[in-house]
């Protein structure tokens, strides 16, 4: 199992905080996210490494998605 | 040149004498507004003083797009030798009295000597008064604002301290429209060095823009762009307050004096949280994504809170409850406290005490001594007049080794965003040009998007360019820059703006020249005014390099000492400055402030 989490206006996209989905091969992070995900200003961690809406996703990771924000 | 009001007004408390002299153009070309206006004048005039003494001048400064129809452009920059840091300091503030003062006729606005008696400063247009402050002294900053609208309108700005400034408390802000608040080193005390309580601005004219048609039809593409973003709505929802679990997830949460980057009470403080007992938001003149959120406090009264002061009044001091952190930030704006640095010194005082160096028991989330302690800080009695001259002094009388955790840059407290495991925030906040602020590069979001934990020269090419942006353009075109760093608004728009405005044409590489410019000036002034200012001054505290974390997932991270000085000797190298920090000649020449480099030295 791969879990999700989304953070800020993110988890409204995909309409939920935190996903976890059964994998039976490595997918494309881009197929498993709905079309509508914007792909600009985003950050991905994989694992807590930086990774692609092309990075390949299996069963076991853990990948994080946030938007780019200030901070004020 | 299009686009200003023309003049600086200047009032002298100390012989009650008011005049207006025009801004010359050169002025208004090599530095813009806002901040540039205000270190060009602080270095010309300010030399040497004690930033307490009357011979100290506070600035009120507003740059060509301030009040303009376009995108949260009621901002205003207020700036001063700062008592904190003994440096240079100022603040942004969004307020009507930046509006107002414009449309008096004026951009920026300079007060020097004292007052005899406490006072506050009308200006109506042309005529300006010095009026009678005995009946506001001791007030705090909701009901002085109170009293002046209901005296002379709530068609006016006000601009005032609380009593934490008239005690000249070394970290009291100016106020405004209760609960916004500018001037994080200290210039609410300046205010109060001067007996000035208040300044109240009304104005009627108008700014005499190049192209005001096309002014209109751009700013209301922009407001109507930034309405329109993916992120707009979940902004009004929760505002800067979603940073927090972006920043607990990333562990750089601050957290107990900042030894941790995540806390285990987060989802009491969160985004989420406000959003459900959020009543009301507002904020600044002329914004159209408000950040302001206003919840019910514990005794039922309204706070606005933004993120960073549930993250300094929440995690840092282990206050596990919204609602208690709404109360401790009410009652900072009331006294007219920086929920920053107030976060900061209690957490200082909370270490203290768990580390038994200061007889007084006070345990992290302590909300009874929290609320004991802030009273004493606005006052500077008991342990509160230890703190009140902020963190680096508290440590210098305290000793024992408590400078490795008196978290501050320069004498200025850090903001919320822990570094243990963030280089490239850390150089922020140690080449922050008023001390630890986040404001001018909040370069923590790239790094993470990037190479976290790498030291890279690339890491301080991005700071730099955030720094010329945020800390030079928007800080002397003097607009706010969240609706670019929140919801992506457009760069391209400034150059268009400012062309109706002023109808000068002018590129990103000319504001960042102008930044170059500020920044090399403000750093200038550092030197001049502290001799032995140089690269030591540039570091974050020792703790982020000493104590690594012992939670989240960046577990046993901690700075490495050596690969960040080799960060900031590229940093100094981008510059132009030499590797003790301090700008060369060939620098200041280039950026025709020849002049400054033999005053900076002596």
């Amino acid at each position: 199992m791969a879990e999700l989490k989304f953070l800020g206006y993110l988890a409204e996209v995909v309409g939920a905080r935190t996903k976890n989905l059964v994998l039976d091969k490595p997918t494309p992070l881009r197929k498993i996210l709905p079309p509508s995900f914007p792909e600009e200003n985003v950050i991905i961690l994989i694992d807590k490494k930086v990774g692609s809406f092309d990075s390949l996703i299996e069963d076991g990771n853990s990948i994080v998605i946030m938007p780019v924000l200030s901070g004020g | 040149m299009k686009g200003y009001a023309g003049k600086i007004l200047r009032v002298d408390l100390s012989n009650g004498r008011s005049s207006a002299e025009e801004i010359p153009d050169g002025m208004k070309r090599d530095f813009l507004g806002g901040r540039g206006f205000a270190v060009k004048l602080l270095w010309d005039e300010v030399k040497h003083v004690d930033p307490l003494s009357e011979k100290n001048k506070i600035i009120f400064s507003t740059g060509p797009l301030t009040g303009q129809s376009l995108p949260s452009s009621g901002k205003m920059v207020i700036a001063s030798k700062s008592p904190l840091t003994g440096g240079y300091g100022d603040g942004n503030i969004g307020t009507m009295a930046a509006v107002y003062l414009r449309k008096a006729g004026y951009d920026v606005l300079v007060v020097e000597g004292k007052s005899e008696k406490p006072c506050y400063l009308l200006i109506e247009d042309e005529k300006v008064r010095i009026m009678d402050g005995s009946e506001l002294w001791g007030k705090n900053t909701f009901e002085a604002q109170d009293l002046l609208e209901r005296k002379h309108g709530r068609n006016s700005g006000v601009l005032l301290i609380g009593p934490a400034g008239e005690n000249q408390i070394c970290f009291s802000v100016v106020m405004s429209q209760k609960g916004r608040a500018g001037g994080r080193p200290g210039l609410g005390a300046v205010m109060g060095s001067k007996n000035l309580k208040a300044v109240v601005v009304k104005g009627t004219g108008s700014i005499p823009n190049f192209d005001d048609e096309k002014l209109k039809e751009f700013g209301k593409k922009g407001y109507e762009e930034i309405k329109g973003k993916e992120s707009y709505d979940f902004w009004v929802r929760q505002g800067t307050m979603q940073v927090f679990d972006w920043c607990n997830e990333n562990t750089c949460l601050p957290t107990l004096n900042f030894k941790e980057g995540v806390f285990e009470h987060s989802k009491q403080l969160d985004g989420y949280v406000l959003e459900k007992t959020k009543i009301d938001r507002k904020g600044c003149p002329l914004c159209n994504m408000q950040c302001g959120n206003i919840v019910n406090d514990s005794s039922n009264h309204p706070s606005e809170l933004d993120y960073e002061n549930v993250g300094m009044l929440g995690p840092n001091i282990g206050m596990r409850s919204l609602p208690e952190v709404a109360l401790l930030n009410r009652m900072a704006d009331e006294w007219g406290l920086d929920t920053i640095s107030l976060g900061n010194t209690i957490g200082f005082l909370m270490e203290a005490s768990e580390k038994k160096l200061i007889p007084e028991k006070i345990g992290w989330g302590d909300f009874e001594r929290a609320q004991k302690l802030l009273v004493d800080i606005g006052k500077g009695e008991g342990l509160g007049k230890l703190v009140s001259r902020g963190v680096r002094k508290a440590s210098e009388t305290l000793g024992k080794g408590s400078h490795r955790w008196a978290m501050h840059v320069k004498g200025l407290e850090i903001s919320a965003y822990d570094c243990h495991a963030c280089p490239g925030m850390a150089l922020s906040f140690g080449t922050s040009p008023i001390g630890g602020s986040h404001k001018d590069a909040w370069v923590i979001s790239w790094e993470i998007s990037t190479d976290r934990l790498s030291y890279s020269k690339e890491k301080v090419q991005k700071l730099i360019e955030f720094q010329r942006i945020r800390g030079g353009f928007f800080e002397c075109a003097t607009v706010c820059r969240l609706p670019w760093v929140e919801v992506s608004f457009g760069l391209h728009w400034y150059p268009e703006y400012l062309e109706a405005v002023t109808g000068s044409r002018m590129g990103w590489e000319d504001f960042y020249k102008i930044g170059d410019r500020v920044y090399n000036l403000i750093r200038a002034y550092w030197k001049r005014e502290i001799p032995p200012f140089g690269r030591p001054w540039d570091y974050p505290p020792d703790r982020w390099f000493e104590e690594p974390l012992s939670q989240g997932k960046m577990e046993g991270v901690k700075l490495d000492r050596q690969k960040f000085d080799q960060m900031l000797s590229w940093y100094y190298e981008l510059r132009g400055w030499d590797q003790n920090g301090i700008p060369t000649k060939e620098t200041l020449d280039h950026l025709g402030l020849g002049e400054a480099s033999k005053e900076m030295i002596g």
